[in-house]
């Protein structure tokens, strides 16, 4: 393990509502989720003197990124939190927020700053949600929007049609992820999809979004807010929480050559990516008792599974098939329905959902003993990022 | 016409230093790929520094026009810009001939998008934009 390994860790976790295409301004999401945060640490809010967010609009094309609506940046929060003169530490990073929570992590571990929030909050953009309407098309979009090649989903489900072609898998085992996917949506009372099942029928019968992705292979876009605070790891052990550990750290620098052309560079790119978190923590994936993959589209877990070794390749239908994901099973996955039922969120439900397993406060749905837990964000390729949590601090 | 009667066109690629020589061999209807001298390996799209040996001396050579399909999306119910509304389109992610993994993105055309299978074979087209653009699209090899 490195020398970061079990330094920080997260003592509080705080959400907002999860709506769709609220008349709320999103940094109403915000502050509601930063305060609940704060409060779940047993902290107050002027204890805070660290901040980190991702103030990325979700959306591709051209949809807004007004400041308290479309985004909420880091001096909208000081502002909303009135910390004008309490903030040490800040960063705003482009990408992913495992980035985000390893600098802040880092700067709790290094003393920089003693409690750090941070926070994603994302909306559901108005119009479409990829609307590529510009005349002209610069850059890496000048070998795509002509061809209509606008869309995150499409850019996605041309690797899931490669993948059905290479192993021999079906959109049947693919209902088989979701539909147990949702099943644990179920036990998730903060869920966008909590309360609305899902059979496999109602996958195979959805409308086609970019064949061969359905509906309901993309996530579902929600106005919200996850916020995490984060602490060293000797300041934790003194907080109204127990703390998730953060044992293991990975970003990836995979270019993503071509821009999702070559499905192939997802599962190099997670698999680069994965070495390098499991040499972090000193663990592999036989060590891990939940596991919390990106799911932003279904095809990403077939990459993570595959990419970070819980299966070889091409293995990763017939492993979901045989229930071993389940909750019951030897590797339970998305446990709180992650992306595609609790809602996108960019990765927070992700790590949300990971130090709550960690941390044995995930309600119905908890593995009972998890000592460590994963969580990926991306698809492999650049920006992605991947965190292992413990229940203590060293792995 | 009056303006507000001009077509909505597809968006029209703006060459930069970078991919400059693609297009202007396009406009011409020739397929033109970034190829590295030093490791002799093709790259798509075009970059400031081979990926492969990190040679900085790159140049576009001509290739054949002949491909298969990689992979494929079939977008239906579209309100992509310049693309009839509603009427499904096929992006193809091409692989050229000349090296394996070497894919750009075009649409398959000529050919519906149930007949479409990876592997099938392609040639390339030229599809006219404005005067100075032409894109480069795939049709069936037998066609
Ligand atoms: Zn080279």
């Amino acid at each position: 393990m490195d020398e970061f390994s079990g330094r920080s860790a997260i003592v509080g976790l705080g959400y907002s509502k999860l709506e769709r295409r609220s008349p709320r301004p999103l940094a109403h999401f915000a502050r509601e989720a930063a305060e609940a945060a704060v409060a779940d640490a047993g902290l107050k809010v002027e204890d805070i003197d660290g901040l980190g967010t991702i103030p990325n609009i979700a959306a591709y094309g051209n949809t807004g990124d007004l400041e308290g609506i479309d985004i909420v940046t880091v001096p909208n929060m000081v502002q909303m939190l009135g910390l004008e003169h309490d903030i040490r530490w800040h960063v705003q990073t482009p990408g992913l927020c495992p980035d985000t929570i390893m600098a802040a992590g880092a700067a709790v571990a290094s003393g920089a700053c003693t409690y750090a929030l941070v926070w994603r909050a994302v909306n559901v953009p108005k119009g479409r949600y990829s609307d590529f309407s510009r005349e002209k098309a610069y850059g890496g979009n000048q070998f795509r929007a002509p061809y209509g090649f606008n869309m995150p989903a499409a850019w996605q489900s041309v690797a899931l049609r490669k993948y059905m072609h290479d192993h021999g898998s079906t959109r049947e085992d693919m209902a088989a992820f979701v539909v147990q996917n949702r099943e644990n949506t179920q036990l998730n009372p903060k869920a966008y999809w909590h309360g609305t099942p899902l059979t496999v029928e109602d996958y195979l019968e959805a409308p086609m979004v970019a064949d061969p992705f359905c509906l309901y292979d993309c996530d579902i876009p929600v106005d919200g807010c996850v916020a995490v605070v984060l602490a060293s790891a000797e300041r934790a052990r003194d907080l109204r929480q127990p703390p998730a550990y953060i044992t293991g750290h990975a970003q990836t620098t995979w270019p993503t050559r071509g821009g999702f052309t070559d499905s192939e560079n997802m599962w190099e790119g997670g698999a680069a990516m994965g070495e390098k978190l499991w040499a972090s923590a000193g663990l592999g994936p036989d060590d891990i008792d939940v596991a919390m993959l990106y799911d932003g589209f279904s095809i990403f877990l077939y990459v993570w599974l595959e990419a970070l070794g819980f299966v070889g390749r091409g293995e990763a239908a017939s492993y979901i098939a045989s229930g071993a994901t389940a909750l019951d099973g030897e590797l339970p996955l998305n446990t709180s329905g992650c992306s595609l039922g609790e809602g996108r969120l960019h990765g927070m439900a992700q790590i949300s959902e990971a130090v709550l397993q960690v941390t044995g406060r995930a309600g119905a749905r908890q593995i009972e003993g998890a000592a460590h837990t994963i969580a990926t964000v991306g698809a492999g390729t650049l920006a992605s990022g991947g965190l292992i949590f413990s229940r203590e601090a060293r792995a | 016409m009056s303006a507000n009667e001009a077509a909505v066109t597809k968006p029209i690629p703006v060459p930069d230093e970078l991919t400059a020589p693609f297009w202007e061999a396009a406009n011409r209807g020739v397929l033109a790929i970034q190829h590295c001298a030093a490791c002799e390996r093709y790259i798509h799209p075009p970059e400031a520094v081979c990926p492969y040996c990190q040679a900085q001396e790159l140049s576009f050579r001509q290739v054949s026009g002949r491909a298969r399909v990689y992979t494929h999306t079939v977008v239906r119910d579209n309100i992509t810009r310049g693309f009839a509304e509603g009427e499904p389109y096929v992006i193809g992610i091409i692989e050229l001939v000349e090296q394996e993994r070497l894919v750009l993105v075009a649409n398959v055309v000529g050919v519906t998008p149930e007949e479409v299978e990876i592997g099938m074979p392609l040639r390339v087209t030229f599809e006219r934009l404005t005067d100075d653009i032409a894109l480069p699209q795939f049709e069936p090899e037998e066609a």
